[in-house]
């Protein structure tokens, strides 16, 4: 019995001394929010200040949602902003990237979604009605943020980039020396390429290939979407319906065929994926986009490689050299509590004014800076895919959150052309009128009107 | 002991249960499978994507689209083919195999059976990418094997036949297994009559095995004709519909308007098509199999 009441007592103090210890850690918290320490201020245009309480510096939580990969990343902008706000509780849920886009906007339907989430401009129409607009001014993202202006929904702004890409001509170095070319020979014109193609190509004795010179094998549909514009022909109409059976596409599409018809340079049972078989040794060159450079490096790190920008029909500077597509910055959830929305309003706020966090998120993902102030950065242009866009980054066009149906469609052409042999002006016509069938259901508009260069395209 | 016992089979507490099991299947069937199907038939005939919360009444033009859609018919010719094709290999395969191994003859009977069923219970999506990488052109092992120089799931001659292969690979196991069941469960005195009539082998087979088999092969060819219908995950994998539209089934065109395009109103238009299909097929396969028993 003395025992017992003795462990008793034990156990009343210990917990005592428990629930003492916690509610400290709370009062501290607390203190810390209301800003025992001083900081700078961080951003030139949009700014921030840590030392402004988050939630009155009371404790609040809030679920942050990404897609699985990047949770390094995450983890570091947590950590980073907790440091300012200890009151603030994160909590970081990561989903993998097919379930995320449909487990979130059903999320986002009901009260306890997210308040803040990882977005994707291709989800764009799924996700922008449950979206609250961020609580910048539209003018301070515009000022530092490059292609902000495509992102303005009735003068608000929901998400925009931090980051673009686009296609790029990823080349091996080792085997474009042992072709004797230097770097006095990398192309900027289509046919320069074909040229350097060809000497890149070694076949055996029998005429099979060894090496490819460029190869497009396993889908070629987001670069060929963006050729068009270096002929001044816009993807989308005025009423926002897709224009593919013109004579800019057909010039892209013949001379990509030829390339394997007449100049040899590959052939279509010369591997199924040109990114692998490049990573593999068997290919020279093929056309990727920013966040190959991650992949090469983390599945082929022997493979020694470096970029350089797409090649133009002519010296002349083009219409645009291609179109870009952005990383998005954060979403946040209109259907939170009001105080959950005011903490995504900070987090965001954070994230675009500090230039440490935009330059981590970039260099992670090989993207170029839509950051101005990051765009001369000598780190982030070390990186190939990213240093090939720092010359024209203004001569690339964003047409707009394209609907799935357009690459979808324009795949299925693609292989018909390649593979199936069908006539190019009738492929060229089918998925033109399967697209525009598909976007009749869609909310889609073109940015193409809000491109710095939109008034040199041809006009019909 | 008596009242126990009548206690047991009619009394309160067996009724009980009975209705808790009828009401407890009657909800399952109710949420899972009526529901789910009256929901897709009212789907069909309105603009729906759940993920935007959108659901507008269109009238017949998802039906009128399905009709006019080259994409579904040539979607609903594949599958025609592709079931055909999937099912007749199946049943012929399974049953050879089973009718092997059923002989005295054959030797290690349990171990073919293991190595026969094993493809069955590989994970689908797994076994399909390593497919994918048998039917590499660059790195395969089946161009290798066969000395030839074939890209099958980019050339539109083969690629049907390369998720053929998969898809009979993968499923032939489970027919040997059921025929298997089957043949051991055959009356043996059938058998010995046959023999005491002078039937060879071949004849026993022919007129013993195979009419006392029927109900099996109606069995398997009823549930592989309704998966094969429903198959798109080798697809998916393997050729994405591709080259073109060449490998397109109707439902892989169902999940890609689906959960791709978001046209959550059109698949529902779709998959009613193929779900009276299904029954329809299934209703004159038990039309077939019941009149041939007649005779």
């Amino acid at each position: 019995m003395k025992k017992k009441v003795v462990s008793l007592v034990l156990i009343a103090s210990l917990s005592m001394g428990l629930v003492a210890c916690g509610n400290n850690e709370k009062k501290d918290a607390v203190k810390n929010a209301g800003n025992s320490e001083e900081y700078d201020v961080i951003g030139d245009t949009v700014t921030y200040d840590p030392n402004k309480p988050v939630n009155g510096g009371k404790d609040i939580d809030t679920e942050f949602w990404y897609w699985t990969g990047a949770s390094n990343l995450f983890e570091s902008l947590v950590d980073q902003y907790t440091k300012y706000h200890p009151n603030v509780n994160i909590e970081l849920v990561e989903n993998p990237y097919d379930d995320y886009w449909t487990k979130l906007p059903l999320a986002l339907q009901g009260t306890d979604g997210p308040a803040i989430f990882n977005m994707h401009n291709s989800q764009h129409d799924n996700l922008i009605d449950y979206m609250a607009p961020y609580d910048i001014p539209v003018d301070d993202i515009e000022a530092e943020f490059t292609g902000a202006s495509g992102h303005v929904i009735d003068d608000k702004i929901y998400y925009t980039d931090y980051g673009l890409m686009t296609a790029t001509v990823y080349y091996n170095t080792d085997m474009w020396k042992k072709a004797g070319l230097t770097k006095e020979d990398i192309p900027t014109t289509w046919d320069e390429f074909r040229k350097v193609a060809k000497k890149l190509t070694i076949r055996d004795g029998d005429g099979n290939l060894v090496q490819a010179g460029f190869s497009y094998n396993g889908g070629i549909q987001g670069d060929v979407l963006g050729m068009q514009y270096q002929y001044g022909q816009n993807l989308f109409t005025e009423d926002n319906q897709i224009t593919l059976n013109n004579d800019a596409m057909k010039e892209v599409v013949n001379r990509l065929k030829e390339m394997y018809t007449v100049d040899g340079v590959c052939d279509y049972n010369f591997g199924n994926n040109s990114g692998d078989n490049f990573g593999q040794g068997t290919v020279a060159m093929f056309l990727g986009w920013g966040f190959m450079t991650n992949l090469l490096e983390e599945n082929f790190p022997d493979t020694k490689f470096d970029c350089f920008e797409i090649p133009v029909p002519s010296d002349k500077t083009p219409y645009a050299y291609h179109r870009y597509n952005g990383e998005s910055t954060f979403g946040i959830n209109k259907n939170a509590s009001k105080e959950q929305q005011a903490v995504a309003q900070d987090i965001v706020r954070f994230f675009l004014a500090s230039d440490s966090i935009q330059k981590e998120f970039c260099l992670a993902n090989s993207v170029f800076p839509a950051k101005t102030s990051l765009q001369t950065d000598s780190d982030l242009l070390a990186i190939p895919s990213i240093a090939v866009l720092a010359d024209h980054i203004e001569r690339y066009i964003w047409p707009g959150t394209m609907p799935s149906t357009v690459e979808d469609n324009v795949k299925i052409m693609l292989e018909d052309i390649f593979y199936n042999d069908k006539d190019i002006t009738k492929a060229l016509t089918d998925a033109e009128n399967n697209i525009n069938e598909d976007l009749k259901n869609s909310n889609f508009e073109s940015q193409e009107s809000k491109y710095k260069y939109a008034d040199e395209t041809i006009k019909d | 002991m008596h009242a126990r016992k009548k206690k047991y089979r009619g009394g309160h507490n067996g009724g009980a249960l009975k209705n808790i099991v009828v009401c407890s299947l009657v909800i399952f069937f109710s949420a899972f499978v009526v529901i789910p199907i009256i929901v897709v038939f009212i789907g069909s005939f309105h603009q729906w994507n759940p993920l935007k919360g959108e659901f507008s009444f269109l009238g017949l033009d998802n039906w009128k689209k399905v009709f006019g859609s080259d994409l579904f018919w040539l979607s609903m010719g594949n599958t025609v083919i592709f079931a055909a094709i999937a099912t007749s290999f199946r049943v012929v395969l399974g049953l050879a195999l089973s009718s092997a191994l059923y002989s005295k003859l054959i030797k290690y009977k349990s171990l073919y059976r293991i190595l026969y069923y094993l493809p069955t219970i590989t994970p689908l999506v797994a076994v399909t990418f390593v497919w994918k990488f048998i039917f590499d052109p660059q790195i395969g092992l089946l161009d290798k094997l066969l000395q030839t120089n074939i890209n099958w799931l980019f050339d539109s001659k083969y690629a049907m036949i390369a998720i053929l292969i998969l898809t009979i690979w993968k499923d032939f196991g489970y027919a040997v297994i059921i025929f298997l069941g089957g043949l051991y469960s055959l009356p043996r005195d059938c058998y010995e009559a046959a023999e005491v009539d002078g039937a060879n082998s071949m004849q026993r087979f022919r007129w013993v095995t195979l009419p006392l088999l029927k109900p099996t092969v109606l069995f398997i060819v009823i549930t592989s004709l309704i998966s094969y219908f429903q198959t798109y995950i080798p697809v998916m994998v393997l050729t994405q519909g591709g080259p073109g539209t060449a490998t397109y089934l109707s439902s892989y065109l169902i999940f890609d308007e689906a959960f791709t395009k978001y046209n959550f109103g059109y698949a529902s238009a779709l998959s009613f098509v193929l779900f009276v299909f299904i029954a329809i097929m299934t209703g004159i396969s038990f039309k077939v199999s019941g009149s041939t028993q007649t005779e």
